[in-house]
Order: structure tokens, then sequence, then C-alpha cells
């Protein structure tokens, strides 16, 4: 304002003029004009920071952000009692082509950079490559190769450091050309050295680490880490400088399962499979096959094993797998599942599936029979029942129980596997000689009420909790109070309803071990990646089930199963050469009845006295003539693992060992070596093997009675179904059906004599005893139900 | 003459002090928005400072010298400067003729020169010779007035297809549209041509928005499409508007401080150039865009001053057109980095990066000085 007055005076003197006040104010209206101009701007910058300020701010972080790279964990491995590996996650490498890269400095990198990798990856396609750099110039990121070692990435490395000679110029360092545009992303690829081994156990990864199935599946979280991040930043120097976040790895689990018992158990299964396949009929040795080994002490699982085993490594390869039996025959009856309802009638056609049928087989080839599927136990069942009536002072062990073959239930006549009947038998005879008319007595003794509550106890309809991914609790299969009263008698001898392999595991460490019942486990301590223990899984007593009392009583009654005469007891073959044994059979019907299809098992522990390790074969639907009478096949295997596995576990033989056991231990060891066929012998030369002559196939003139009483009971059908179902009625040697406690007893043996001979016959086979080779024929009890 | 000669010394300090603060503030922000780029580029962080501080420096001497030159030295050679600009535009066409960032803008004589800056100078200088003469003829009669159209017309349109560069056309008529204005005793008919204006740029908008103009006829469509949508065209035409968006918003009231642009690490295009508010709208916030405004202000209000107190009408004349020149130049920037118009380039005046546009801006100031220092207190 000054100015302007200062001005009115330099008017006055000067003659020159400058801007009249028209011109004055119309610069004055002109910088008015800027001025809300400006004010204008400040608005909308103040705008925009109020309404989408927030917005924004998000925007720029996450531009940021999409400049960082994640660097992976690395899961953690999966090791053996011992510290072996099962499962370890091994550095691979990804090639990865930045398509701008390559055509940066008018593309001259592209050429060398091609050449170099086909050089070096041959099994990579570069004309794949060039032809995705044509189009799509502006790519950064493309995978052409996966999971590459180190050693194979190493070459192109080095050329990429010191780049190659250029073409057709003298070999100058300075003419030397780049490598550009492609870099290796880090990333692990799961890899099992054992390959087969523990495959059901272990389980496997695919995709994004993801565990399928047993310890990769129920330990996925604890394998995974977490993935770390790369990032490029600015420091005060304007230098670009990376920052790491690094990524957290995953931790190691250190599993119960040993590597050698696991690897005895899978050889001895896969010989069994090999020797009895195409045995009767044309198919697989068994529908399928599971042993567990464990410590009945804590409830550790040794080893875990099925069959077919699959590779790990590439577990949807089923090239080389065996798969007889797995594949339906025709099709067209399997692809389609029918999801059925309750009442067993195919709901909705919506819910028909249609499924691949080699998809179906891979999920039953992962499965782990020894926790997914569930089957009615069989006779392994009666020391549950007797602990149950024991322990809850229903009996005392002193009762007495005439077995007269069978005993009438409900009006229906419940046979004993020995239809002549045993006699007057003890509770632990009844044990020993697997007599299902002691047991159903010994239900009736304890009640639905108790027997149920002792069911439960037991664990049986409930999930063990063992920690492996896919158990199933087979608690729909169970009975509860509705149970009628055959009901409780057939259940008194595992018919009827349904278990777990780990279920009958777990349960029958605790009928021996005092009383305790551990929680079955796979895993006992997880370590981080350092190798510090992060976690330890000591053993876990869920509940005492029954008295130390009891217990030991059960471990008598159960010694006697295999250490008695072995005229006496049913599990005698099971016992390995110098050991003492204790366990029990199992010959389950299997449903439908009408089909005579059996389940065999043995449960056995050794030593008798002072359980350290517990073994459980179930072999379902055995590929032979009479399922019912090969309940020898289940003690068998049971007897040729322990014998390989005890002297590993350091558990010495008490006993002493006969010349003739001598002879078949040494045989064995050549035998389990040599991978050659030892089950084939004992079934298809019973003629050689004097020992075994009494029970081979010949055994299938009758003495298994109870299962076709079973489809009785169970189906409630009436009358005629005893016509109807059985399928030849016992024989005596002449050829005459045998009826029912019409036999005469010899008075010095108290075999039974044939009733049109009157000669002694074998109380098994019911062939008449050969005064030659008597003595061998006493070998030769058979058990069932 | 002595008591004259003490007079004569008067100079528009405040002027002078409101440029060199904006000049060293810009200093300050080329260096902080270039710094990453520049060390990726030429592995040396001061790059573009040190350009910028030597084409500063180059400039305050310029400064100096053209303050203390009675500015009506270039009342005479107005017209030859006028026409020896339009000759530099046309050379930009011959081998001459540089190529940066794809247009074609620049002339190589040892350094490289934007002749369009030279043009602003030469409609500068002939329109204050002319209008400070024959004011009212030009300014308030048809033919006049056509004339002078033509005139300005001719450099801006030399511009704008020589060199394509729309911003300096708008600027170069703009300047001449103004000291008409200012010299016109007249306003109905200016203020029916910028109501034309703007009603002809809503038309335009409209025929682009509805597909009359295909997108083909000229990149601009483009534009003007990105401008009303960035977010649809936030991977093309539309990536550096949204960028400095992203800037702008992110900043908040106070900004991430001096130097903690995230943005300028390779995010917005030009960061020391035409983008340079956004980045100070990122570290400084509002606080410091307002502020960079208000300096303007005070720089703009000092021309007014000056302008309304000159001694004669041709230093008026100067000073209004400087004025238009820095006003106009300053408003389209601030509006295409917050989007306010569509994405033309520009650069903010005294900040952003350029040699030669400091260098012209910094002579215009001289001739400003010296317009002052003709006042007599």
């Amino acid at each position: 304002m000054s100015l302007k007055k200062r001005r009115s005076k330099t008017a006055r003197v000067l003659p020159k003029v400058g801007f009249d006040v028209k011109m004055q104010r119309k610069l004055v209206v002109l910088f008015l004009l800027v001025l809300l101009a400006f004010v204008c701007l400040s608005y909308r910058l103040f705008k925009l920071n109020r309404d989408k300020g927030a917005d924004y701010k998000r925007q720029v972080m996450r531009q940021q952000m999409s400049a960082s790279r994640a660097i992976p964990f690395r899961r953690g491995d999966i090791l053996d009692r011992r510290g072996s590996k099962l499962a370890y996650s091994e550095r691979v490498y990804n090639l990865v082509v930045d398509a701008k890269m390559t055509l940066s400095d008018e593309g001259e990198h592209l050429e060398p950079t091609m050449e170099a990798i086909s050089k070096c990856f041959p099994e990579v396609n570069t004309i794949e490559i060039r032809d995705y750099i044509n189009k799509n110039p502006a790519s950064r990121y493309k995978v052409f190769a996966k999971h590459l070692p180190y050693d194979e990435i190493e070459p192109f490395k080095k050329m990429q450091k010191n780049g190659v000679p250029k073409k057709g110029v003298s070999k100058n360092d300075s003419d030397r050309e780049m490598l550009n545009g492609v870099w290796f992303e880090e990333d692990y690829e799961r890899k099992y050295p054992g390959n087969t081994l523990a495959c059901d156990l272990i389980g496997f990864v695919q995709g994004d680490n993801t565990g399928f199935f047993g310890l990769e599946e129920f330990y996925n979280d604890i394998l995974n880490g977490t993935d770390g991040r790369e990032y490029g930043f600015m420091n005060e120097d304007r230098i670009m400088e990376d920052s790491i976040k690094p990524a957290v790895d995953g931790y190691t689990i250190v599993s119960t399962i040993d590597t050698n018992i696991q690897s005895i158990v899978e050889k001895h299964v896969a010989k069994f499979m090999a020797a009895h396949k195409d045995e009767f009929r044309m198919g697989a040795a068994a529908e399928n096959i599971g042993v567990i080994v464990m410590n009945p002490n804590n409830g550790e699982i040794y080893a875990m094993a099925g069959y077919p085993v699959f590779d790990l490594n590439d577990p949807t390869n089923m090239d080389n797998i065996d798969l007889t039996g797995l594949i339906p025959d025709t099709p067209s009856e399997n692809s389609v599942i029918m999801l059925e309802s309750e009442d067993g009638t195919p709901s909705d056609n919506v819910a028909m599936r249609r499924v691949d049928p080699l998809t179906a087989v891979k999920n039953r080839i992962w499965r782990n029979y020894c926790i997914s599927d569930s089957y009615e136990p069989g006779s392994v069942m009666k020391p549950f029942t007797v602990a149950g009536a024991l322990d809850a002072g229903k009996i005392t062990g002193n009762e007495t129980y005439q077995c007269n073959g069978y005993l009438e239930v409900g009006g229906y006549n419940i046979h004993c596997h020995n239809r002549l009947g045993d006699g007057l038998l003890t509770v632990q005879q009844g044990v020993a000689k697997s007599c299902n008319v002691v047991l159903m007595n010994i239900a009736f003794a304890t009640g639905k009420e108790e027997w149920l509550r002792y069911n439960r106890i037991f664990n049986f309809g409930f999930k063990t909790n063992i920690d492996l991914a896919g158990e199933t609790n087979a608690s729909e299969l169970t009975f509860n109070e509705s149970m009628g009263l055959t009901d409780l008698a057939v259940s008194s001898f595992g018919q009827g309803f349904n278990v777990t392999m780990i279920q009958m595991a777990a349960g029958f460490s605790a009928l021996i071990n005092g009383g305790y019942y551990y929680q079955p486990r796979v895993v006992f301590e997880i370590r981080n990646s350092e190798g510090a223990i992060v976690e330890e899984r000591p053993p876990r007593v869920y509940k005492q089930v029954i008295s130390e009392s009891t217990s030991e009583k059960m471990r008598e009654y159960l010694r006697s199963v295999v250490m008695s005469d072995p005229h006496e007891c049913t599990g005698w073959s099971a016992r390995p050469a110098g050991y003492t044994e204790g366990g029990k059979t199992g010959t389950a019907e299997k449903a439908p009845r009408t089909k005579n299809n059996y389940l065999i098992s043995f449960m056995g522990y050794i030593p008798a006295e002072d359980p350290e390790v517990l073994c459980y074969v179930v072999i379902d639907t055995p590929n032979t003539q009479v399922q019912s009478e090969s309940t020898r096949l289940a003690t068998r295997l049971n007897r040729d693992i322990m014998t390989e596995v005890l002297p590993y576990l350091n558990i010495f033989p008490t006993e002493a060992i006969t010349e003739e056991e001598a002879a078949e231990l040494m045989e064995k060891e050549n035998e389990f070596y040599e991978n050659s066929s030892y089950y084939g012998i004992s079934i298809n030369m019973v003629p050689e093997e004097g020992e075994e002559g009494g029970e081979g196939a010949e055994g299938a003139a009758d003495g298994e009675p109870g299962a076709e009483e079973i489809l009785v009971i169970s189906e409630g059908v009436t009358g005629n179904t005893e016509n109807a179902v059985e399928p030849e009625p016992p024989k005596d040697s002449a050829g005459n059906p045998i009826v029912n406690n019409v036999i005469q007893y010899d008075q010095a043996t108290g075999y039974p004599l044939d009733p049109a001979t009157g000669e002694v016959l074998d109380p098994v086979s019911l062939l008449p005893l050969n005064p030659e080779n008597a003595e061998e024929e006493e070998y030769a009890p058979e058990e069932g139900e | 003459m002595s008591h004259d000669r003490k007079v004569r010394r008067y100079m528009d300090y405040s002027l002078f002090f409101t440029v060199i603060f904006l000049l060293l503030f810009g200093l300050i922000m080329v260096y902080s928005a270039s710094s990453y780029e520049s060390s990726l580029k030429f592995d040396d962080s001061a790059f573009y400072l040190k350009n910028q501080a030597k084409a500063t420096a180059l400039g305050f001497i310029t400064v100096l010298i053209v303050s203390r030159i009675n500015y009506h030295v270039f009342q005479k050679p107005a017209l030859p400067i006028y026409l020896m600009s339009l000759f530099l535009v046309f050379l930009v066409l011959t081998p001459l003729g540089v190529t940066k960032n794809g247009a074609r803008r620049w002339l190589d004589v040892g350094i490289s020169v934007q002749p369009a800056e030279i043009a602003k100078v030469g409609v500068i200088l002939l329109f204050a010779a002319c209008l400070s003469k024959y004011g009212k003829k030009l300014s308030a009669t048809l033919p006049g007035f056509i004339i002078s159209m033509i005139v300005a017309g001719i450099p801006a349109g030399m511009v704008l297809i020589i060199t394509s560069n729309l911003s300096s056309a708008i600027i170069i008529f703009g300047i001449a549209m103004v000291m008409i204005f200012v010299c016109s005793p007249k306003t109905l008919p200016f203020v029916l041509l910028a109501l034309l204006a703007v009603g002809a740029a809503v038309l335009l908008v409209y025929m682009v928005m509805n597909g009359i103009i295909p997108e083909e006829v000229s990149y601009r469509m483009a534009r003007i499409r990105a401008w009303l949508q960035p977010e649809a065209y936030a991977s093309g035409t539309g990536y550096q508007t949204l960028q400095s968006l992203y800037s702008i918003g992110s900043g908040g009231i106070f900004g991430k401080g001096l130097g903690q642009s995230t943005q300028k690490l390779g995010f917005v295009p030009e960061a020391q150039n035409d983008m340079i508010f956004s980045i100070i709208c990122e570290e400084l916030g509002l606080f410091g865009a307002v502020a960079v405004m208000v300096m303007f202000i005070i720089l703009i209000w000092r021309f007014v001053i000056i302008a309304n107190n000159a001694p004669d009408q041709f230093g008026a004349f100067i000073v209004t057109g400087v004025m238009a020149h820095i006003s106009i130049q300053v408003i389209l920037n601030i509006a295409v980095v917050t989007n306010t118009i569509p994405n033309t380039g520009i650069t903010l005046p005294f900040i952003s990066y350029g040699g030669t546009s400091i260098l012209f801006l910094l002579f215009e100031i001289g001739l400003c000085l010296s317009v002052s220092r003709s006042i007599e207190v």
C-alpha cells in the first residue's frame, strides 16, 4: 500500500505513466482469481486426504509389500525312536523366468540365456520358454522347472555369475555375455528315505505342505512353520537394502516307531501275502491284514503295518502296487457308490456319486487299516468279558461250567467251536480252550449293565485318541442298553459289535499291564528346528480299567492260552521258541454270515509273566479253503514277527529250546534272510510235516459249528436257518452225519468215539486217530468260535 | 543525480527472497524425490541435484545481471526475440532436436534447451512492447484483438504441433490473453470467451465419454478418460495420476517427514519433475503443500504490486506477463497432480527439476526485479 502512495507521487513526476486504475483493478481481480484457484486446490487436497487418505495409505502399503518375496519354511522331520529319519524336507530350487528381464537391453541376453538353460537343464523346453516370453513380455515370474537339487543348478549359477564367452569372439574375458532374467526360487521337497516303510503310518504331503493320512496329517500344524519374507527398502544412504524376516521352520516330531521292528513286520506281512496269494481262489492272500506291535506298559507303538504298501515319495503312482482283489472285477458295480441311508435303502439319486474306481482304490491303499477300519473282534474279546466279570466281582474265577457244545439262549442253540462239548471247564480252561459256552455263562453272570459298563471302560465305542489321522471309533457299531440276551451272549465272545485294531491293542495292554489304560501314541517328543525339545509326551494313563489282582489273574489265564498243553489250548502255535507268551486267538465270522468269511486274529504278548511287547495280528478273510480253520495263520505270523523282534528288543529267552525248535530256528533264520516263502510250507506240505498233519486243510470236515449259529442269533432269523445255512453237517469217518451230543467218549483219553466204527477220534478233526502217529496228532488243536 | 541513484537502488526484496526460498526448497525436494531413481540410474543419488544446482546457480547469476540491466533494452528487440523463439521452436524439427521421454521438445546446442520456454519469454516481451504502445487498439477493437490472437496463436500452435506440448501452448496463449485482458478497458468479452472455453472443454469431455470421439484420434482422449476414472486405467494412462493421488492421500496433515516418501521409490514416475508436488504432499503433508502455495501467492502478490507501481506500461506489462506465466503454470501443475484436470506434462515453477525452465524463469524474475528497481521511491 505504501508503494501505491509512492506511485501517485511518481505519476506526477514522470511523463511516462504505468497502469491506469482500470488496469490495476483488473490485475487485482486476476490476483483474486489466482487466490480463488489456490483455495480450490487446497480444498481438493484436503478432500483427498479426508476421503481417500486411509484407502490410499493402504494402497501404498500394499504396493510396498508386493515388492517383497516369501521365504519358504522347512517342514519338520519325522524321526523314528532311534533318531533315523522317516521323513524330511530337502531344499530344492524352482527355475523362475523373469520375461521382462530377459528382454532387457533390447533382448541381447535372451539368446545366451536360453542356450545356457538348454545346456544345464536338458529337461527344460526352451522353445516353451521363448514362446512364453514372446506372449508375455511383461511377466516377471513364471516357474519352468520345479524341485531341482542344488548340484543341478550349480553350473548354471556359476555361468550366471561369470557370464559366458561370446560366440565367435576370441576368448577374451571382458567379452562375456551376461545371463539375465533367470533366478532360482527356494523350495522344499518332502522325502521319505524308507520309501514304502510305514507308509500308512507316516502319511504323505501333497501340494503346499499339506499332510494327508497318518502323522503327516495329524501333526500337520506342528510340522509346518511360518513363511519368512524378504523386503527391499531404502536405507538412509538411498541404497536398496534387503531386510529378511527369516522363515520359522517347522518342528520335528520323534516317533515311537522303530524302523527295524517296522521293517520286520512289513517283511513278514509281505511274505504272508505272497505265500497265500491265489491259494484257494484267485486273488490276494487276504482282504485286509493289519499288525500292531506295541509296548503294553506305556502305549508306545513300535510298528503298525498293513498291505499293500505304497511309495510315499510317489503316493499317487499305483503302478508297482499289487492291486489284486482291490480293483473290482465288475467295474459297473463299484464305480457308482450308492450312499445308503440308515435303513439300507439307497437315498435320493442326488446322493449317488460317481467315484473313479482308481480313486477309491487309492484311498483304500492310503488308509491305515489298524486305526481306520472296524470289524467284529471274535474271541480276542473273551479276556475282556472275563476281566470285567472278575473285576466286578460277578465271578471269582473258581467257577466251573459244563460245556455240552452249545448253550440254548432265547430259543436258539449257540454253539461252541467244539460241537462235541468240552465237558466241565474252569474259567481258565474256558479261556484257554476258547469255549463260547463258558464265556456266555460268564456274560450272563455279569449281566447286561455291568458288561456294557466294562465295555465302555475298556474304551470300545470311543476313540483311543492315538495321534494319527483317520481313527474311527465305530461307536455306531457297538451295543447299548437296548441289547438283548442273545446280543449279550454273542458279545461275550466278540461277535455282533465292531472294534478297531488299536482299540483292541490298547485295551488288551491294560488287561495285562496291571489294569492301566494308556493312550496309544506314536510320537513321544517334539523338537524345534535346532533340535531342542519343545514338548515331551510322556506315557498318559487314561484310567485304571481293572484292578492289579484282576490283571494278574488275566495274565495267568492268557498264559494258559499259549503255554498249556497244545491239546488244552488254542494259541500254542504262536509261541516263539524259548519264550513264554500269553495271548488270545480269534476267529470271527464276518457279516453276512452266509458267505462263510472269517476274520482271524491273534493278540500275543511276551514274556507271559511280565509283558514287554505286544503283537496283534489281524487277517481279514484269508485266502484259504476253510477260513475258520486258518487261525493258525495269525498265530504263526505272530510267532515269526516275535521271533525276530524279541532279540532286537533285548528280551532274552527264558525257556529251554528243544532240538526240534533249534533246527526250526536255524531254518527260519535262513529263510528270513533269503526272503523265501516260509508260510507256504506249513499249509501246502502237510503230508511231509507230520507235526502239523492233524490241522491242515483236512480240518475242513467241521468242528467249527459256532459260526453258522451266530448268524441265526444276530439276524434274529428263526427255525429253518440251521438247515439252510449249515453247509455240511459233521460226518464221521464212515460218512454218516454226527449228531451232537450222542457221541460216546473214550474213557481213557476222553476223546470222542466214532459212532459208526467205535474208533477213537481226534477231538478237533474228528478223524480216526492213527495209533502210529498218535503222538503227533495230539499237537493238532484248533480253535474258533 | 546522486540523489536519483540512491532512489534507483530500490529493489523488491520480498520478491527476491521469496524466489530464493522457492529455489532452495526446490533443490531439497528435487534431491529427496530423485535420489532413489538417480542412484539406480546413475549410481549417484545426487545426479539430479547437481544438475539442478548448476542451473540454479546459473539462473541466480542471470537474475543478478538482468535485474541490473534497464529492462527497456528489451523493448526494441522484442519482435526479433519473438521471431527468434519461433525459429528455435522450428529448429526442433531439424537434427538439432532431441527426443527425451518419448517427446521431441529439446534443442541440443551444447546444453539442451526447451524452445517453448524461450517462446514464453518472447511472447511476454512482444506483448509488453506492443500493448504499451498500441494498447487500446490491440485490446479494445476486434481487428486488433484478432491480430493479437494470431500473434499469440502462432507460437502456441507451433509449440503444440511441433513439440506436441499442450501445456506450454496453453501457457503461451494464456499469457497473451491475460496481458490483453489487463490492457483492455472491456471485461465482458473476456468473460464470454472464458465461458466459451469452459463450454468447449465440457463438450469435449462429454464427447470423449460417450465415444463420439474415438480414442485412437489422440492420446489425449485416453488421458481424459483416465482423468475421469484413474482406477480403471491404473496400469496404463492413469498410472501416474493414481500414484500421485496415493502419495497425496497417504501424506496426511503433516506428512511422513522430509525424505520419508515411499511413493518416490519407483512408484511415482517423474517424481522430481512434473509430480514433485505429490511428493511434497506425501513428505510434508497438507501443511507443507499449503505453505508452498502461500509462497507462490506472496510471489504473485509481489508481481501485482510491482506491475501496479511500474513507472511505465512496458515494465508493468512485463510483470503482468510473468505473473500470468507463473500463476497459470503453478495452478495447472497442482491441478494435474491432484487430478483436478486431465494429465498434461507441466512442471512446478522453481521447484521441479529442469534446467531450461529454471533459467528462463529466473530471467523473467530478473526482468521483474529490474522493473521494481525502476520504481522511484
